[in-house]
């Protein structure tokens, strides 16, 4: 899948759990600069990206997220 | 030799002196002076564990190499589970296994199985604590592919025995540490002027705020029975401040000699009392403890339980939070404590404010009132839950906190009716007063870009206080962890 592509449903995801769309969707973008985007929401957003893509993380992969480019690679890596 | 004592004036200053002048050629020189002197303070401080850490540095050392190098991931998850039960047997064995060896008589007792036994007198090694959490989060950093391994044995071995942190942290990350040892460090007026700012600080914290605490906490928890419950309360104020005094104050001094050597080590304290929600007070406190147990034992936890949403977490929270208490020390007051501390989260688990996390009253000196409330409220909560801290035991502290809530509550505290009490007070004022002003600083006496003659009089101040109200103080709280 194209990484735009992902970005997109990856959009949907993250408005669907945190309930606001106040965010621009680049490689650099970290869970900081998000509203909402905390410890307690990242697993759900996790979980969520799981269920949409049908894929399964491995803990060593959520260590490599650094930004929403790395997550786009992963996901990649994966479907 | 604790930092606060004259021998470690005659040790550090000819330390310092051979490393910048005569040490300094290049890094090899400058780690291998490091070494030295590391396992001189260390065998100085007890040397009868000076092979265990040895077998520590050398086992960690070759396993991270072997994780690295082995190709399948199999074999990868055995050379890291070899390396978590070397360090995690190590830790049970001086650290717990008479917990567990009095648990299981206990049992076996209450079934009329056991019969007469005795402890184990098994010697806590020094820093053992510390250093093996150090090595374990170096071992999962080198599974995980967020660092490359160490392959020189030199650096490693400062890594794990640097003096200053050697004893109680803080516990540091390869990943900030090793580098700075990997190349020459070159001497800096500015670092090591603010690194004797912060061992000043550090000093005055512990000599003359907590060794002063202690003189209430030790009579009123030693003889807590024949308190009334206002006094009993005084006592858990004192224990407070004392507790955060002695391991901010060491942590401090860490710190600080770290700088004089050029190395940075992680803060460990950022003016906790000055939270308004427990998530918020546990990133501000032992911060290089609840960052690694945060890294290495929450998010695999939470990842693991992330179907049950938020039951899945507050499970990971209290878990992780036990475990906390139980680093602590094999006994079930630090249970209980961790696990309290735990439970505290659940509101904000529900309410989604876990993260808010920021410097109250940012940018301006005078709180609001809500959020001074907040502080109280939070204060008053850790300040109770901290009797489970310095209980003997769970009894005691459900004692403790039963007259503490009985009518003698409100009768007067003597125990303040005296000079002594009074200058306390006045001096955790002034502890307190500056760490408020510094609060948004990178530590608590970073006073750099004030005037010369505040900085002085500053100095001065401290100085003057520390010779009129210090204590000696031959040991830490945290040195028995």
């Amino acid at each position: 899948m194209e990484a735009s592509a992902i970005k997109v449903r990856l959009k949907d995801v993250l408005v669907s759990i945190l309930d606001h769309d106040n965010f621009e969707l680049h490689d650099e973008l970290t869970a900081k600069d998000v509203d909402g985007w905390d410890s307690l929401s990242h697993m759900m957003i996790i979980t969520k990206i799981e269920e949409g893509f049908d894929i399964k993380f491995k803990l060593r992969d959520l260590n490599k997220l650094k930004n929403l480019g790395s997550l786009v690679s992963v996901i990649q890596a994966k479907i | 030799m604790v930092f606060n004592s004259l021998e470690f004036v005659g040790f550090i200053i000819p330390v310092f002196l051979l490393y910048w002048f005569v040490f300094s050629k290049s890094s090899v020189y400058q780690n291998l002076f490091l070494l030295i002197t590391s396992v001189l303070f260390y065998v100085w401080a007890d040397w009868r564990f000076l092979i265990l850490l040895a077998a520590s540095i050398l086992v960690n050392f070759y396993l991270g190499i072997k994780i690295y190098k082995v190709p399948e991931d199999r074999k990868k998850s055995i050379f890291l589970y070899i390396g978590l039960i070397f360090n995690v047997g190590l830790l049970l064995y001086f650290k717990y296994f008479n917990f567990f060896y009095e648990g299981f008589y206990d049992v076996l007792a209450s079934f009329g199985l056991a019969s007469e036994h005795s402890a184990l007198q098994i010697l806590l090694p020094l820093g053992i604590s510390f250093f093996t959490f150090q090595t374990l989060g170096y071992l999962t950093d080198v599974y995980n592919e967020e660092i490359e391994p160490n392959t020189n044995l030199l650096e490693f071995s400062v890594f794990v025995s640097f003096f200053p942190k050697i004893l109680s942290g803080p516990i540091e990350r390869a990943a900030s540490f090793i580098p700075q040892i990997q190349e020459k460090r070159k001497p800096s007026y500015e670092v090591a002027v603010d690194g004797l700012r912060q061992i000043l600080w550090g000093l005055f914290a512990k000599i003359v705020i907590a060794e002063n605490c202690a003189h209430f906490t030790n009579t009123i928890f030693d003889q807590y029975q024949d308190k009334s419950g206002s006094v009993l309360l005084v006592g858990t104020f004192f224990y407070a401040i004392q507790l955060y005094a002695d391991f901010s104050g060491y942590s401090n001094m860490a710190i600080g000699i770290s700088k004089l050597f050029g190395i940075q080590l992680m803060r460990n304290f950022a003016t906790p009392f000055f939270s308004v929600n427990i998530s918020d007070f546990w990133r501000k406190w032992h911060i290089s403890l609840t960052t690694w147990m945060m890294d290495y034992v929450f998010t695999p936890l939470s990842f693991t339980l992330r179907k049950h949403q938020k039951k899945g977490l507050v499970i990971s929270i209290i878990a992780t939070f036990i475990l906390v208490g139980f680093w602590h020390g094999a006994n079930w007051t630090f249970v209980v404590y961790g696990l309290l501390h735990g439970i505290y989260f659940i509101p904000l688990v529900y309410s989604g404010k876990m993260n808010s996390s920021e410097i109250v009253a940012k940018g301006r000196m005078i709180p609001s009132i809500k959020d001074i409330l907040k502080m109280l409220m939070l204060f008053v909560l850790i300040m109770l839950t901290d009797v489970f801290f310095r209980a003997d035991s769970v009894g005691m502290a459900l004692d403790y906190l039963r007259v503490i809530f009985s009518p003698s509550l409100f009768t007067v505290p003597t125990v303040l009716f005296s000079n002594v009490a009074i200058i306390t007070l006045g001096l955790i004022g002034v502890f307190i007063v500056t760490e408020w002003v510094n609060r948004e600083k990178k530590h608590d006496f970073e006073i750099s870009n004030y005037p010369i003659y505040i900085r002085w009089g500053c100095y001065i101040m401290l100085f003057s206080l520390i010779l009129f109200f210090g204590k000696s103080a031959s040991t830490f709280i945290y040195f028995q962890f």
